[in-house]
């Protein structure tokens, strides 16, 4: 594989995905929500962390928190207590909405709406290998992914700091824990998006029915969020890492998949 | 030279044949038309032939390349304009056409830079260089996409409707442009056209091919008269009279012969006949003022091999 042809695609995809409003508006949107809103949610809104939802919530994930956590948290009132559990545990699967969705999104334009603007043929044409065309479409979606999740990490870190040190006296984030699940995880997950939507775009023709589909990848998101609720998981750097392998495991499943899956004969069939 | 060979080109689609066992060469600075009607095969030709797609059977060479098994070289050598002009509307046309040049290997900045100027003043769009390809008309496009397709100096190139979206202007730009490049640089230019009149004016050859085969191949020329299977010449004289037709009907190699518009209207069984068809009637007493020989049109032969099938 050339690499230099593989960027060479990559730079075109990225150049048009900065000028396309529909892949720019969840990128920017769905940071912002999870950046700034919640914690200032969290933190600001008076009696937000009272009641009794959040004391279920407490006597679900507080005893199956990490020793050294939950003796930190014992000279603390139990609002303190709360807006701990929230913004360190409870929020972070959202960080994996993040990686998913954004490469979700691009790969759905790179793949399925090159299909149905009818560029492909062109793009099929030219002297590019299977190879690099993949390398470069698939680092189109997940170099944007993965500067969102940094960037929106950063801010939520900056967010929730500014918030909460007033309150704690140190600084909540960045933690192992987080470092984990941004470095390790986000990424198996952003390939996670990648290669599910290279297999779901083999299949369709448009852009929107791409990324409606690719949206479903949320829901194992959502299993995260509701297993920690439940006390039933908690995500430390243990758990992150075992998770990390399984998606990896997954990642590879998918893009083998998706490889066999890249047919021009296919392709050209479908984009008319 | 031949450019392009093809031997025995099949392609199936889950058991329909869109192209059956075609086989044709062009030779280098060819302009070869295929004519066919929609569905006939035209466009999976050229799919083959650009090693977009895989034949079922048989193969072809391209530059002497295999296009089942150096589909990268082939891509490498030919230019394509593709049925859509397949551009990124979102990009520039100067980003459209460096992307494509750098893709199709044009490495050095300055050679770059200067084709893809060269070829942007020449289509007029020098100007609106910095406009996305979506601002730009469908006669517009298609010059920019013709303009991707010859960006890397092509030896061969695959032109799917070139004039098709086009004013006249432009259109009479391009069919010079494809004259030049086949006469001038020597490039061989395949090219599939529902317009008979740019098939007529520019193709040494051309193949009709209908329901995935080769009906025809031949000259524009060759084509027509196999139409008439005969040579029509009309004379027009001072004056028609009986004395005279009846004069030129008896001449050596008369066929038929028909009064109109006051001319004669002689077929011919071969075109050789003609002048001693004129001297028949110069020595019945006649005035020949003219003698103007007839084709029927690249369209009526066309039509009549396609019906004829």
């Amino acid at each position: 594989m050339r690499w230099s042809k593989a960027f060479l695609v990559f730079r075109k995809d990225l150049s048009e995905v900065v000028r396309n409003w529909e892949v720019m508006a969840p990128m920017i949107i769905l940071p912002v929500i999870i950046t700034v809103l919640i914690p200032a949610m969290v933190t600001l809104v008076p009696d937000s962390m009272n009641g009794s939802n959040n004391a279920n919530l407490m006597d679900t994930i507080f005893p199956n928190l990490p020793e050294a956590d939950r003796n930190m948290l014992a000279g603390f009132p139990e609002a303190q207590q709360m807006i701990y559990i929230m913004l360190v545990y409870f929020f972070a699967p959202f960080f994996l909405i993040i990686p998913l969705m954004v490469s979700g999104v691009i790969a759905s334009d790179s793949f399925a709406g090159e299909k149905e603007r009818k560029t492909i043929e062109a793009l099929l044409a030219a002297p590019l290998t299977d190879s690099e065309l993949l390398m470069g479409k698939i680092l189109a979606s997940f170099a944007p992914a993965m500067g969102a999740t940094l960037i929106s990490f950063t801010l939520y870190t900056v967010m929730v700091d500014a918030l909460t040190l007033g309150r704690f006296g140190f600084l909540l984030l960045p933690n192992l824990t987080w470092l984990v699940m941004i470095l390790c995880l986000a990424p198996a997950a952003s390939l996670l998006g990648i290669g599910a939507t290279v297999i779901i775009s083999s299949r369709v023709k448009g852009f929107r029915e791409a990324q409606q589909l690719s949206a479903l990848l949320v829901v194992p998101v959502l299993a995260l969020l509701f297993g920690q609720a439940s006390g039933f998981l908690i995500m430390g750097p243990a758990t992150l890492l075992v998770l990390t392998v399984l998606v990896l495991v997954v990642d590879a499943a998918l893009f083998g998949v998706g490889v066999s899956l890249f047919n021009r004969e296919k392709i050209l069939s479908q984009s008319h | 030279m031949e450019s392009i060979v093809a031997e025995g080109l099949t392609k199936r689609f889950n058991g329909f044949t869109a192209v059956d066992s075609l086989s044709f060469t062009v030779e280098q600075g060819e302009i070869f038309g295929l004519l066919g009607p929609n569905g006939a095969g035209k466009t999976t030709t050229i799919r083959m032939l650009a090693s977009l797609i895989q034949p079922t059977e048989g193969d072809a060479y391209v530059g002497g390349f295999s296009v089942r098994d150096d589909a990268l070289r082939v891509r490498e050598i030919i230019g394509i304009l593709t049925e859509n002009p397949s551009l990124y509307e979102r990009l520039s046309a100067l980003e459209n056409l460096e992307f494509f040049a750098k893709a199709y290997g044009v490495g050095d900045p300055q050679t770059r830079d200067a084709r893809i100027k060269e070829l942007l003043q020449f289509f007029d769009l020098w100007d609106r260089r910095g406009d996305r390809a979506g601002t730009f008309s469908k006669g517009m496009k298609q010059k920019l996409a013709l303009a991707r397709a010859l960006v890397h100096e092509p030896r061969t190139l695959y032109l799917d409707e070139p004039t098709s979206g086009l004013d006249p202007k432009s259109a009479k730009d391009i069919r010079d442009l494809m004259e030049r490049l086949s006469q001038r640089e020597g490039q061989t230019i395949l090219l599939s056209t529902h317009r008979l009149e740019d098939a007529e004016r520019l193709c040494d050859r051309v193949m009709i091919i209908n329901h995935g085969g080769a009906v025809s191949v031949a000259s524009p020329r060759e084509l027509r008269q196999r139409a008439t299977g005969a040579h029509v010449v009309r004379v027009g004289l001072r004056e028609v009279t009986r004395p005279l037709s009846d004069a030129a009907e008896a001449a050596e190699g008369v066929k038929a012969l028909d009064v109109r518009d006051g001319a004669l209207f002689v077929t011919l069984t071969d075109e050789g006949y003609t002048p001693g068809l004129v001297r028949s009637i110069v020595d019945a007493g006649g005035s020949v003022m003219y003698v103007v020989p007839l084709e029927v049109s690249l369209e009526d032969a066309y039509l009549k091999v396609i019906g004829g099938e």
